[in-house]
């Protein structure tokens, strides 16, 4: 594995704004990871996605320190456009991203301004489709469909482009629990098959936490935590302080620790949690249930 | 029986688009004062469908809503939302105006009390939301979304409904400001008296904080009854794509060891725990 994204010293602060929006940030993002970024609202996630992608300082004004490399190249090396096509963002409101009247028009969008053969672009255009579950919205104009298959939309648009770094900004904020798994599950697909660099900036943490190799948190415009995802968790105290809210089973195992009946690492998934319940009861309990000593008080 | 009647009665709801999609079909329920409502159910489940038809704006194809004794079908969309008021999933879709304090007196404008009137209202909704005197002159595109969404809700406030809708009333906000929200509105409930019915897909939130949910699927509800019994049916909450909160599963994966199937919270996990751990496993 080799660094894709690079961010040493960096500082930016938005134009008429009093503080910066990311003071100090140091973050290396080596090829194929997948990235767990969270943190309250107002923390600087969203800036520091545009950061990665180049829309920071493109297309916004401010004042920036340090430096930002994508595959060893400083963002504002990138001849205008260029960065685009390496690193993708799914805008946290889809409907920022859209400028088409069809379902269709959406997604081939991209991918015609990639100068991609038609060939190519209709096998794309059906292989996104399949992986979102969009072919029967085909031609429905972006504005009549629901929330939910708009952000769809919007990943599958993305998606199309193939590019090598993909940036969620809450891409399931609107989606019913099994949507949002199979939002999950598309990632985990492209992530094994084409080891594209996926970076998701989430809430909801019960999904994210199964594929992220890595977390970072983001609190107050600095970078407060960034661990390999289990040890991450280890600090759930920092986390619960910061506002962050971990999945349930994690909460419960982490009230257990609290009252001295758990000593172990929090478990990351709720089959884990299932499995480490099971033990604590099986452990002592099973030894002083025996059959010999009859029924159970 | 008695002779009690519901603020709200649905018999036999079917509402299709102008384009032919049935979107609810024999819906039957009634809603009492003071109730807390869930909503869930698949993107596409008719949610959203069923609040627009509770609060007029769209009337039934056949069947019957009844609210506060009137027919949905007979009554002025004035006198329905002065009953049932409707926030928008998106607060964007519902400010037009451009400062906060207009945005908030256009429904009683609207209905056309007088302007002593709707300054009354106005003041009385800002403060129960908490939205500061500041704001008033303020365009409500330049508030955080917490705050347009306040807005939002004390622009129906304003009219006085008995219940109030909130279509995805956490989306996009941050676990403090989910919480915050969620505990305003049961202020609401609680303090003020009104009903309130979220929609939603944050099933902790649905856990945490109403007392019924009403489960629906393809335009028909699919279970309707107390929280924790609804979450104790994974099988009609999978029909719908809805899973239920982590802890609730936990609970449902370890129930072998004693563990209840309608745990909702981490407190209820943990109080259960308390009583079935094993006895030579104490704090150490």
């Amino acid at each position: 594995m080799s660094a894709i994204i690079e961010i040493e010293n960096y500082s930016w602060r938005y134009l008429y704004t009093k503080d910066p929006s990311l003071n100090n940030i140091h973050l290396t993002v080596e090829e194929g990871e997948f990235i767990g970024i969270i943190g309250p609202n107002g923390s600087g996630k969203t800036t520091l996605a545009y950061s990665m992608n180049g829309l920071i300082p493109g297309q916004y004004h401010g004042i920036k320190q340090g430096t930002v490399k994508v595959l060893g190249k400083e963002v504002e090396e990138y001849p205008r456009g260029a960065l685009q096509h390496l690193v993708g963002v799914v805008f946290s409101d889809p409907e920022m991203q859209f400028t088409a009247m069809t379902v269709e028009d959406e997604l081939v969008f991209g991918m015609e301004n990639l100068g991609l053969s038609i060939p190519e672009i209709k096998e794309r255009l059906e292989w996104v489709l399949e992986l979102t579950n969009l072919t029967h919205l085909l031609y429905k104009p972006p504005y009549e469909i629901s929330g939910g298959q708009k952000q769809r939309v919007a990943l599958a648009a993305v998606l199309a482009m193939m590019p090598k770094i993909m940036i969620l900004d809450e891409p399931t904020s609107m989606l019913d629990p099994v949507s949002r798994i199979r939002i999950f599950n598309v990632l985990q697909k492209i992530k094994q098959e084409q080891h594209n660099t996926i970076i998701v900036i989430e809430h909801n943490l019960e999904n994210l936490i199964p594929l992220a190799d890595r977390m970072i948190l983001l609190s107050n415009s600095e970078l407060l935590l960034e661990d390999e995802t289990r040890s991450f968790f280890q600090h759930i105290d920092l986390l619960l302080e910061k506002g962050i809210q971990p999945p349930g089973a994690m909460r419960f195992f982490h009230r257990l620790q609290q009252a001295g009946y758990y000593h172990g690492n929090l478990p990351l998934t709720v089959e884990e949690a299932a499995e480490k319940l099971t033990e604590i009861f099986n452990s002592t309990g099973a030894a002083r249930w025996s059959p010999e000593q009859g029924v159970r008080p | 029986m008695t002779d009690y009647t519901p603020f709200i009665k649905v018999q036999e709801l079917t509402y299709c688009y102008p384009d032919g999609t049935k979107a609810l079909e024999g819906i039957n329920m009634s809603i009492s004062e003071g109730e807390f409502i869930a909503f869930i159910g698949q993107n596409g489940s008719g949610k959203t469908t069923l609040s627009k038809c509770l609060n007029g704006l769209f009337k039934p194809t056949s069947g019957d809503v009844i609210v506060d004794g009137l027919n949905s079908k007979t009554t002025s969309i004035v006198q329905m939302v002065r009953r049932v008021g409707y926030v928008f999933q998106n607060p964007d879709h519902q400010l037009f105006n451009s400062n906060c304090w207009d945005e908030i007196a256009y429904g009683p404008r609207n209905i056309l009390l007088p302007e002593d009137e709707v300054k009354i209202r106005v003041e009385e909704s800002a403060s129960v939301v908490g939205l500061p005197e500041m704001y008033f002159e303020e365009h409500p595109f330049f508030l955080t979304k917490g705050l347009r969404q306040r807005v939002a809700i004390a622009s129906i406030l304003a009219l006085k409904p008995k219940v109030i809708i909130v279509d995805e009333p956490t989306t996009g906000q941050d676990v403090r400001q989910s919480l915050e929200i969620m505990d305003f509105l049961m202020d609401l409930n609680i303090k003020l008296g009104h009903t309130i019915i979220i929609i939603t897909h944050d099933m902790p939130i649905v856990a945490q904080y109403a007392k019924r949910v009403l489960v629906m699927g393809l335009g028909k509800i699919l279970s309707d009854g107390p929280t924790a019994e609804v979450f104790s049916q994974p099988g009609v909450l999978a029909m719908t794509f809805i899973e239920p909160p982590q802890i609730t599963q936990l609970a449902q994966r370890v129930q072998f060891l004693g563990f209840s199937l309608g745990t909702l919270t981490v407190d209820e996990m943990v109080q259960q725990f308390e009583r079935l751990k094993p006895m030579d496993h104490q704090p150490q």
